[in-house]
């Protein structure tokens, strides 16, 4: 015997130990924004939805949200034709200096995001762009483009090369064969990009911090001031949002994608 | 066949538009979106860099024509920047370590698991935290680890406590770690994918305990995953801002706090710009030196990834 008990035994506290670390922030807001009581108390006192109420009766709440949601809409409407181009490029075409390509496009990995964002407010500032809401989705665009080049990568080296050859053998002139070969078998690759694109700049925090003023705060940095100040059972049930859009874009990557190719080595 | 005509015209229009001798250029045309929005993060940083050399008059807010270092001086001179420096380097390192060792383990049952079920399950709790952000995981936190939150709550019916659990050094490790996970988890996943279930098997079909097969050979081959990971994880966790504001309250800053303060709360945009310059180098060269050293790992564009 090797031990196979003794493995799985210390593998599953492991696996136990990041569960529980993973899932309590989540559960204890859920929990939390159920609560009748002015404060949050343990265990929360009764049940109600009397702070769900309060979030969407609130104007400011509700503005934050929508220009949450359309930052991100920019963002992903930039990050699906500009990574998905690029990712082709990197992989079916042969292109000079390659790999200082790479390194370059990997920038917006390895740059801090305090000194991207500070970088893009004075940048912006200069450019008297300031104070509308595009350049935050622009921004985050930028912040996360190796995520979009990245997904749609896996699924180009996943297509066989010889599949889009045949169809120029067969007389497909390239455009045919773009839309009728390549783009079907990447779809998986640009709905992934597009999915974490989306929900990464619904997310995104610091920079919309950065490039934000008092008129278009978005969510994130709307609950950050409120944790600030005090913290209110209201904040929870305004955090459940996010919960709830976690739990759907989880739902459209495991249906349209599975959640397994994640685990896939490229 | 509706769909074939309206591909006719595009090709058509295609064929005027970008006719065959352009085609060798179609590649660099293709990354041209991909550049220019990158180049927006590159021009924002050279004019930071600019920033960074000139200094601010304290009396007329005017910032000088001429180029100086003095910015670069004044961090250099001033201990409370070391210190931030190196809280914000032992808590990265501190971080990782801690990051790596919870994350392998979970990214290894995930992928050797025989029930799709555990997987699932696995997954979801994996992408669930990673989509729902900093700062409602980090107010989540607060709630379980606040003078009156969860655990102290708990705690005082046994009569023991209230114990201070946030606003210190551990609580902003400790957030980050949570906070860093699901990125450990998805960049060492693929690499134990790629390991061939059979040589673990082999191994221990050979008498080797498996502790022993793990060190000599799961980890081994799993490199490319464990440095991608560990790559991701230190830079992430050495320049976050939102942990440190947050379960640190202002007592534990990182050097993404000293930026974010030299530029809003002293209003100096030089000596902020050279802080935030200091920390792109750091984490540059960091990142450089560990790339060529070690290669991209898991974390590459190029399929030759290992």
């Amino acid at each position: 015997m090797t031990g196979v008990r003794g493995k799985q035994a210390v593998l599953w506290t492991i696996v136990i130990v990041n569960l529980v670390a993973l899932a309590a922030p989540t559960l204890v807001i859920l929990g939390a924004s159920f609560t009748t009581g002015n404060i949050i108390t343990f265990p929360p006192e009764g049940f109600s939805l009397r702070w769900y109420g309060k979030v969407f009766g609130s104007v400011a709440l509700r503005d934050a949200f929508l220009r949450s949601l359309w930052v991100s809409l920019v963002c992903t409407l930039i990050a699906v034709p500009a990574g998905t181009l690029a990712a082709l490029a990197l992989a079916r075409y042969r292109i000079r200096f390659a790999n200082a390509l790479q390194l370059y496009l990997l920038l917006p990995f390895t740059v801090p995001l305090i000194g991207a964002g500070m970088g893009m407010l004075m940048l912006f500032g200069e450019m008297g762009i300031l104070g509308s809401l595009w350049p935050v989705g622009l921004a985050c665009c930028v912040i996360n483009l190796p995520f979009m080049i990245w997904a749609v990568l896996a699924s180009v080296n996943a297509l066989d090369a010889d599949l889009e050859n045949a169809a120029a053998n067969c007389g497909a002139p390239p455009l045919h064969a773009f839309c009728t070969v390549t783009l079907p078998a990447v779809a998986p690759g640009i709905i992934t990009g597009a999915l974490l694109m989306f929900v990464l700049a619904f997310n995104e925090f610091l920079v919309s911090l950065l490039l934000t003023d008092a008129n278009t705060v978005t969510l994130p940095v709307s609950i950050y001031n409120s944790i600030r100040n005090i913290i209110t059972p209201d904040l929870a049930a305004v955090s459940v949002v996010y919960i709830l859009v976690a739990t759907t874009v989880i739902w459209l990557l495991d249906h349209f994608v599975g959640l397994e190719t994640f685990l896939k080595s490229k | 066949m509706r769909l074939i005509a309206v591909l006719d015209a595009l090709e058509a229009l295609r064929a005027a538009l970008w006719p065959r001798a352009f085609r060798r250029f179609t590649g660099a045309v293709f990354l041209l979106p991909a550049v220019a929005l990158v180049f927006i993060l590159v021009a924002g940083l050279a004019w930071m860099g600019d920033a960074s050399l000139r200094l601010l008059d304290t009396e007329t807010f005017e910032v000088s024509e001429a180029y100086t270092l003095a910015n670069y001086g004044q961090i250099a001179g001033q201990a409370t920047y070391w210190i931030v420096l190196g809280r914000s380097v032992v808590g990265a390192t501190i971080v990782t370590a801690v990051a790596l060792m919870l994350a392998f383990p979970y990214a290894y049952v995930m992928v050797r698991t025989r029930s799709a079920w555990t997987r699932k399950l696995l997954l979801v709790s994996l992408f669930l935290p990673f989509f729902i952000g900093q700062v409602v995981r980090a107010y989540g936190w607060l709630i379980v680890l606040g003078r009156e939150g969860l655990l102290n709550t708990f705690f005082g019916t046994f009569g023991i406590g209230p114990f201070r659990m946030i606003y210190n050094y551990p609580s902003v490790l400790f957030g980050l770690v949570q906070y860093l996970l699901p990125f450990a988890v998805l960049l060492i996943a693929p690499a134990i994918t790629a390991i061939d279930e059979e040589v673990e098997l082999a191994s221990e079909s050979l008498g080797a305990h498996w502790l022993r097969t793990f060190r000599h050979v799961t980890l081994p081959l799993a490199k490319p995953g464990l440095v991608a990971a560990g790559l991701v994880v230190f830079t992430l966790a050495l320049t976050d801002y939102a942990m440190p504001v947050i379960l640190g309250g202002g007592t534990n800053d990182f050097i993404a706090n000293a930026v974010y303060d030299a530029f809003f709360r002293i209003s100096d945009s030089g000596l902020g710009s050279a802080v935030a310059i200091v920390l792109v180098l750091i984490a540059t060269l960091l990142a450089g030196i560990i790339l060529t050293v070690l290669g991209a790992g898991t974390l590459g564009f190029s399929e030759d990834r290992r």
